[in-house]
Formats: C-alpha cells, structure tokens, sequence
C-alpha cells in the first residue's frame, strides 16, 4: 500500500496490462480503462461510490416487460447489504438520501461539501431537485484501525492511507491472516473438470517462465472479472462440454452491459476547488430513478447523478481531455480558467442487456495459447436515447447553477456487467442466485458478470453484497460441495 | 513457486523511475532532463523525434522542452504490462510503436504534400494550419496510418501528461498536488 503512487500517470499501472481484448460494437466496452491488473484488480482503482440497487432493479423484466429479471429480490439481499456497509465503512446520509432502499443506517458521517458541489447543487436547487451526499466507501472518520480520508483526489491511483475500502484495505489482509495464499504472476489459462463433466477439480496454471501447473480444489471460484470469466469457460470446453464449461444454455458470454457516463462539464465564475473531495464525487441525486421517466423521447432505464467529481489537470478523465478540440495557446488558457472554475458531474445510465452483447472467443491468440476475448456491444436504442436526454438534463441544471460555459462529454463507458447471469432457469442463464454454474455446482463464478441487469448505479456495493451471500451459502452446503 | 505480494510487483515494476541512456550510461532521470543532456532514444529515430517534437509544441507550447517525445520513446521501449501511455485506454494494437510511427510519416506526408516540406520544417503558422485540419480530418497527404484526428487526440494528451501531470504543471496552474506518496520521477521536470 506505501508504494502505491499519487499520479494520474502512474495509475494506469493499475489497469488492464493483460492478454489484449478484441473489442467491437458501437459502444465498446473500454475494457483497459474499466478494468484492473495485479492484485486487487479493478477495486483497486474503482472510485468506491457505493449506492444500492433499488428493489425494481432485481424485477425489471415483470415489472416493466424489458431486460431480465435477477433470481433473487432486494429484500433478500438487504442484510448483506447491511453486513458488508459494516465490514468496510460506508459515509452517507440516511435521512437526506430519500431514495435509499431500506437497510441499515450508514456507519459514518457524510462526506464533506467543497465549493464544486455547492455550486451545483443550485442548479438542482432551482429547478425543484434534491441532493444529498454521495454513498462512498470512503472512511469521513477513522474507523476500525483504518485513517479518514483528507479529500485529495487521489482515489484512482489506489489509496495507501486505506481511507477507501478497495482490497488491499479490507479483505486481503483478513484472508492473508486465515491462511489465503496469494500467487502472482500465475494466469489461468483453463478449468480443469473430472473424467464424466460433473465437476471442477482444479485450474491449469501458466507461469511467467512459460511452466505450466495445475493448482487443485473442491471448490472453485472465477473472479476475473466480467469479461475474462466467460473467456475461461469457453476455453475450458471439454468432449463432455464442447461448448465451453456452464454453458449448455448457451448463455455464457452474453448480456454483456456497461453503463453509459453522461459526462457534464462547466466553467463557473466562482472558484470551484474542483480538485478536492472523491473521485466519485460529493453529492447524489437519483430524483429520476423510475425507468420510465424519459419513455417520452424513447429512453428506458433508470440513472443517477454523481455531482462534482475531483478532477486533475491530464488523464482520460482530466480537465484537459473535456476540450479535444483545443490546442496551442488556447489549451493553455483554458487550462488556467478550468484549474479555477471548472465543475462536472456524471450520470450513471443504465444499460439494458442484450442477447447480442456478447464475450466469444477470438481468432487470436495470447501467449499462453489461450483464444483472446472478443466482446461486442451496440446498446440497446431505448438505452441510447435515456443517456441523450439526460445529458440535456444535465446541461440545464449546469446552466441554472450559472455556470458560464456548458459541455457535455462523449457516450463513455462506465463499469462491465453481465456476461455470466444468474437466473432461475437454467435454460436461460449460466448460475444460480449463489454463482454457481448450473451444470459445474462445484464451479462458482464471482463478480459483476453475474448481474442480469446493471441498474442505474455503481455496481460494487452489489458486487458485495451478493458474494457476502455466496460464501454463507458455500459455507452452510461445504460438505455437499466436495467430492 | 514464490508469492509475490503486490508491493513486490510495484517495486520490481520500478514504479516511475524513467532510465534513459545518456552518455552510454543509464541514467534515471525526468524526460526534460533526459532531453537536455542529450540522451539516446531507443525507439524513434532522429527523423521521427523532431517531427514529433514539433507537433508536441503545436499542440500545447512547453510539451518540447518537458521531454514529449523522451517520455513517449522511453514508453515504447518498455513492456507492455508496464504502459504509462493513455493509449493503452484506447483499444490500439501493440506495439503502440506502430501507431506513433504511422502518424508520424502521414504527418510528414501531409506537410510535403501542402508546402513541400516535412512537418517540423514548416512555419509555425503552417503547422498550426495544418494541425487545425489534423484535428478535424485527415488532410491531403494523410493517405495512410491512424486516423488524423486520433492522432491528434493522443498525442495531444502525451503533451498534457508531460505539461501539467506533474508536481510542476499542478504548480503552473496553483492547484495544489496533494500527494499522499510523490512521484519518485516528476515526469516533465
């Protein structure tokens, strides 16, 4: 943790550095960017905004007759919810956060207000809509040994006051301390199943000196993200399952999802201080959370606003790439006017799964032998249409804060779900409400690729939540689960 | 077989620390240090520094004398797994060497083919002529290698990396750095 380093350039580091992904579609999912590389993956520089899914997420397809239905309801998975804002210490405010699912109070204060937030939280102000601190897993107090945050900006390059609650922070040392054996460098290049099919007995291993190994259990858990599980499944395919392990539905790979970021972007006359608080941000609004809200311009989904991100000078999401079109000199003076005044806010917008989103196997190969992943996403058109109208949501609100100057930034994406859903039917999704593989029990997948909707807010809280309830599942059925 | 914990990694990964060859030594250093002492590039050759050295210094004033195209060889020289370039963000096929190559030359081309000179021995009105048409279009000349106006996006943002990514271009712009654990390489210095 001491030698993480506060540099926007550095950080890229913590992105993916591994065997490349195809990508096509007209909404890439921007694989690198929105995944991680090394120990702790994408959590290491995830921006820890924690809101919950709300209870028609879970429902969308009997609610609403679109996108999926999840195996499992919110109330099911509130006291998870609540057990996991315990263990890693969540700053909120559960009165102000009117839209808040029931659970738990948050375990910290909220997080602190910089000028940036004040000044765009007029803006819904004047135009009847509410505000209330962002969710973050972000420590506003010290809290079981951990430091508080300073409000830096700091997040995406890793936090090594462990004032954020990525891995490294939480759960690593807690496994490391129980015996967990961490082996780097070690890339998984199949599953290996018994003689007849019925279950997975190990992984094979391939190490950086090119040895290959095999590393054998009774229980199996892929954790390597949403879009290089389903690459192992399908690579792993057998005579006994010749199209890929989990996959006699033929589901494994598809429904792929990413939020679309509805990227808002101003210049004040005031000085904003935009370089202090989260990344993430400093207040929330979900005032537009019902899907339907925007069924008058074709848009279907729900989306939250994170309002007044911290921003730095460079990078993908720096003040300098909100401009592309400026050079020279002009660059130059807008990035002393942004470096006063400049304020953004992003939507989170929901993306609704598709049987066409899909992660198969490429043609190419990496250097262990291994097919790459080649991921497809178009969004669905009702998806589309609900990022556009918010973005003309957004810029109004910037408009009645004063801002002086209003932008909006192209459709990026944001977060990777889906790929491996969960699902009653195992004619019509990959596993079970736990993770487990329909037709592999002993196989359980973990992560965001289980998500049969993305919702309209950050995923890893949920992420939480559902394998808190996988491992007491695991835990009470172990004996059941070994060979 | 050893575990390796995450600090192993990041310390083996020489977090940072840019090492430049100067006067046949390695030297760890900034790349606007790098650049003033002359040292070796390992991957782009004089013809292609001094082209993208221009096209830096058309894209954000300073970006030259910071190292652009130091920091930008020394990256293509490195692993990939290691990548500090914002292109790894961009879905382009490694080796990004490839790709700065490519622009380069159709920059040149499209300089011969509007003035009969390469890019960097144009004006500077002219290559700000032609870089406005970069940003929007691929200009007369442009026939082959990445899209002009993805080039200019990239390379455009290498110059903001080595500008204002550093302690000394927050400076510049009274913002604050706020480091928890600085840069051992203040990149740009």
């Amino acid at each position: 943790m001491d030698h993480l380093v506060s540099s926007g350039i550095w950080a890229r580091r913590l992105k993916w550095g591994g065997a490349p992904v195809v990508e096509e579609g007209r909404q890439p999912v921007g694989y690198v960017f929105n995944s991680g590389y090394g120990t702790g993956g994408s959590a290491l520089h995830h921006y820890a905004v924690w809101p919950r899914f709300h209870a028609e997420d879970f429902e969308c397809n009997t609610r609403y007759g679109r996108g999926l239905d999840w195996p499992i309801s919110y109330d099911e998975l509130a006291p998870y919810y609540d057990e996991v804002q315990d263990e890693v210490g969540i700053s909120g405010d559960t009165e102000r956060e009117i839209w808040r699912p029931p659970g738990a109070p948050y375990s910290l204060p909220p997080v602190p207000v910089f000028p940036q937030g004040e000044i765009i939280a007029r803006g819904f102000a004047a135009r009847d809509m509410r505000t209330a601190p962002l969710p973050l897993a972000i420590l506003s107090q010290s809290y079981r040994g951990r430091a508080a945050c300073i409000w830096d900006g700091w997040c995406d390059a890793g936090c090594p006051i462990g004032a954020l609650a990525n891995p490294l922070t939480v759960h690593l040392p807690r496994a490391l301390a129980a015996g967990a054996v961490v082996k780097t460098d070690s890339t998984v290049t199949r599953v290996l199943t018994d003689a007849n099919g019925s279950r997975a007995v190990g992984v094979e291993v391939a190490l950086q000196n090119g040895e290959r190994s095999s590393v054998m259990a009774d229980v199996i858990v892929l954790a390597a993200f949403a879009v290089q599980n389903p690459r192992l499944l399908l690579a792993s395919a057998t005579d006994r399952h010749p199209d890929g392990l989990g996959n006699s539905s033929g589901m494994v790979g598809k429904y792929v999802m990413s939020h679309a970021a509805g990227l808002i972007y101003g210049l004040f006359d005031e000085e904003t201080r935009s370089y202090m608080g989260a990344f993430g941000g400093q207040l929330l609004n979900q005032d537009n959370y019902a899907k339907e809200t925007h069924v008058d311009t074709g848009g279907f989904g729900s989306y939250q606003w994170m309002i007044g991100q911290a921003v730095r000078p460079n990078d993908l999401l720096g003040m300098g790439t909100t401009r592309p079109e400026l050079f020279g000199d002009d660059l130059h003076a807008f990035m002393r006017e942004a470096a006063r005044g400049f304020a953004s806010m992003t939507a989170v917008v929901e993306d609704l799964p598709l049987a066409t989103n899909v992660v198969r196997l490429s043609d190419q190969k990496d250097q262990f032998g291994v097919p790459l992943a080649h991921v497809t996403h178009t969004a669905d058109p009702a998806s589309h249409a609900l990022w556009e109208a918010v973005l003309k949501q957004g810029t109004g609100i910037f408009k009645a804060a004063g801002a002086t100057h209003v932008w909006t930034g192209p459709r990026g994406p944001m977060h990777i779900m889906g790929g491996t859903i969960m699902g009653r039917d195992p004619t019509a999704s990959v596993t079970n409400s736990f993770g487990q593989c329909h037709d592999i029990p002993n196989l359980v997948i973990a992560g965001p690729g289980l998500f049969p909707t993305s919702a309209g807010v950050n995923p890893t809280f949920t992420v939480h939540a559902i394998t808190a309830r996988t491992a007491d599942h695991l835990l009470a059925h172990w004996s059941g689960l070994q060979g | 077989m050893k575990s390796l914990t995450r600090r192993d990694f990041v310390m083996q990964s020489g977090v940072g620390v840019l090492t430049f060859c100067i006067a046949g030594c390695e030297v760890e250093t900034t790349p606007g240090d790098a650049r003033k002492q002359g040292a070796a590039m390992r991957v782009l050759t004089t013809s292609e520094v001094a082209t993208l050295e221009a096209f830096g210094e058309i894209l954000l004033p300073g970006s030259r004398d910071a190292g652009i195209a130091n920091f930008i060889d020394h990256q293509l020289a490195s692993p990939s797994e290691n990548q500090l370039l914002m292109i790894k963000y961009l879905n382009v096929k490694q080796p990004y060497a490839n790709f700065y190559r490519g622009g380069l030359a159709a920059l040149d081309r499209a300089g011969r083919a509007e003035s009969q000179a390469s890019f960097n021995e144009l004006g500077t009105s002219q290559q700000q002529v032609l870089v406005s048409r970069v940003s929007r279009d691929n200009p007369p000349g442009w026939d082959d290698g990445p899209l002009g106006p993805f080039f200019f996006f990239v390379v455009r943002n290498d110059a903001l990396d080595v500008t204002y990514g550093t302690v000394r271009g927050f400076e510049a712009l009274r913002i604050p750095y706020m480091a928890h654990i600085l840069p051992p390489s203040r990149w740009g210095e």
